[in-house]
């Protein structure tokens, strides 16, 4: 990230202005959902406990606390419950419009909606009802140092396209 | 609970607008016009400070910045000295705070002050920064940070499953507006028409530019004081906080509570135990100040605070229920869409208002009015915060 106006953070990266998770497993005990999203798996935590699934995945099963979790596969295909287009006010990091929409992912996911950017989808298409599939993208990777050397983190980050007719 | 009372006794705001003016400067100015509403009571006899502010450490290079705050404003804070980031609920969360801090005894008058500078040296960042403001990591990269997209497909939902029409939503900004008109420090004194409405620039549809809150600097301030101390502070009728509630019950999109997104149970939830904690009813309240981010936020608040039934927001707005006179004048010195919404800052600017109401002098006076109740809805709408006030210590 360039630093314009601090000459000596040219080239530093700092996470207060990063919109993308940090996805490394030196950073957090999740990584594997990024792992499972490079493979074009979506998944989550399923308590082995008390079977509860949660969404996010989680390193705790929030219902009975027990750490006993293992990883299960959410839909890859929904449909459309709402689909919005922003014009005005849209942050730099996305071309307006910008397309949401809020997705059923079916009566038998133990996640019933998630709300998710639209890609590969032209304006004023989207409807209440079209079928949507998951789609995975690389994003920028960031730097991590190391105890001599910095090696770069490679990530991938998630969205939904309309399924092609 | 016996004991003792929690009085919010003066406040004050500074212009609210984009200016040219630090956080820490828009802190002072609303500071002085606090001050200025309780003549008699000196800085240093203020024993406690909470500073509401979600964003100062993010735009400005200052992190723990409630001594910072303390200090510029010449207090010396003995029972308390923090900061409250719940975004747009901050205000009203200092608020509840004092009152528990004050009624427990360990505080005896409290400064709540709120500010956000939203504008930075770069308008890139004032939208951007807004994929901090909900869950980062899930929601951020999916674009409702700055959140008009969410709350477009709120009114969406809404329109289908109650009917609610598009001029019902434009009315809220009109009759807002107009309440506005008269209040010299909110973002904008002007009047709208319908047809400015309709005809506005498109942000997200059915939400045109006259249907968001605008982006605001600004920064407000309150005292709150034991019953004991409000007398002596103060001539005018007493206002007590009477109770409130913080409802939070996700955070993520996906987790979202309702059956459908016009459906915000969590909202229900909140009002429930408010009025339970202090000892009310939805149709004892006089005046309301409800978080009309946008104009369907209102029409949805309404319903689920119990101003009339679910999912007649819409034929209650038109009915003229949320002007004086109708059942329950709401936004009087214009709310979040005429005043702007510099988030920490927000619940105190209703705070203010309320105590005016029931003081029997705000500019657009509800007759009579005893009870008044503030509302806030914060980040991707995970989060109601309710404080409610009346002239009578809770029964
Ligand atoms: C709607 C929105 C995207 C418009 O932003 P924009 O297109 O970048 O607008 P600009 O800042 O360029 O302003 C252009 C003009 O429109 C006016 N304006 C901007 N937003 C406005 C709003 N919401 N209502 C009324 N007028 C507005 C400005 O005052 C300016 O007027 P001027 O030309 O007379 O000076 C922005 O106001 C917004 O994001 N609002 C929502 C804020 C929000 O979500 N808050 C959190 C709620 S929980
Ligand atoms: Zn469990």
């Amino acid at each position: 990230m360039a630093a314009t106006g601090i000459p000596f953070l040219e080239g530093r990266y700092s996470p207060t202005l990063d919109m993308w998770p940090i996805e490394a497993k030196e950073f957090n005990r999740i990584y594997e959902f990024y792992e499972n999203l490079r493979e074009g798996k979506f998944t989550t935590t399923k308590c082995k406990k008390c079977g509860r699934v949660a969404y996010p995945p989680r390193v705790i099963c929030p219902e009975c606390y027990s750490d006993e979790l293992e990883w299960i596969e959410l839909p890859k295909k929904g449909k459309v419950a709402v689909a919005v287009e922003k014009w005005a006010g849209v942050p730099i990091c996305y071309e307006p419009p910008l397309i949401d929409a809020w997705i059923d992912l079916g009566e038998d996911s133990p996640v019933r909606h998630v709300l998710s950017r639209m890609v590969n989808c032209p304006p004023e298409t989207l409807k209440e009802g079209d079928e949507v599939q998951l789609v995975v993208f690389d994003v920028p990777a960031h730097p991590i140092e190391l105890r001599k050397e910095t090696k770069m983190a490679e990530r991938v980050f998630f969205a939904f396209e309309p399924v092609k007719k | 609970m016996a004991g003792r009372h929690a009085c919010i006794v003066g406040g004050g705001m500074c212009k609210w607008g984009v200016r040219e003016a630090s956080y820490i400067d828009m802190v002072q100015e609303a500071a002085k016009e606090c001050l200025g509403d309780i003549p008699g009571l000196k800085p240093t006899s203020i024993d406690g400070l909470l500073f509401a502010s979600t964003f100062v450490g993010r735009r400005s290079a200052q992190a723990n910045t409630a001594p910072v705050v303390a200090e510029r404003l010449g207090l010396k804070p003995t029972s308390i000295c923090a900061r409250v980031d719940v975004l747009c609920a901050g205000g009203s969360t200092g608020i509840l705070l004092a009152k528990g801090l004050v009624e427990s005894a360990m505080s005896d008058v409290v400064m709540v002050v709120g500010c956000e500078k939203l504008y930075t040296p770069e308008r890139w960042q004032v939208q951007y920064d807004e994929i901090a403001a909900i869950d980062h990591d899930w929601d951020g990269p999916q674009g409702i940070g700055p959140p008009p997209l969410w709350f477009a497909m709120i009114a969406k939902e809404h329109m289908k499953h109650y009917g609610t029409k598009r001029e019902q939503l434009g009315l809220v900004s009109v009759i807002n507006y107009d309440y506005g008109y008269d209040n010299p420090k909110g973002h904008f004194q002007r009047k709208l028409t319908m047809g400015d409405v309709l005809n506005a620039t498109e942000v997200a549809a059915p939400l045109g530019l006259y249907d968001c809150c605008p982006l605001t600097d600004g920064s407000a301030a309150v005292i709150i004081a034991s019953e004991e101390k409000a007398r002596e502070l103060s001539d005018r009728p007493l206002v007590y906080i009477l109770g409130g509630a913080q409802a939070s019950v996700h955070s993520v999109s996906a987790n979202w509570p309702g059956e459908h997104l016009g459906d915000w149970p969590h909202l229900r939830l909140a009002a429930k135990k408010a009025y339970e904690n202090a000892k009310i009813s939805a149709d004892k309240v006089d005046v309301a100040q409800v978080h009309d981010c946008f104009s369907i936020s209102e029409i949805v608040e309404v319903e689920e605070l119990g101003f009339c039934k679910k999912g007649e927001g819409g034929p209650f707005v038109e009915s003229g229920q949320t002007k004086i006179g109708g059942t329950t004048p709401t936004n009087t010195d214009g709310g979040l869409l005429s005043c702007g919404h510099p988030f920490g800052a927000t619940g105190v600017r209703q705070a203010i208002e309320i105590l005016r109401q029931l003081q029997g002098r705000a500019v657009r006076q509800v007759n009579k009015a005893a009870i008044g109740l503030t509302h806030n809805l914060s980040g991707s709408n995970v989060e109601h915060t309710i404080v409610i006030y009346g002239r009578e210590p809770r029964k």
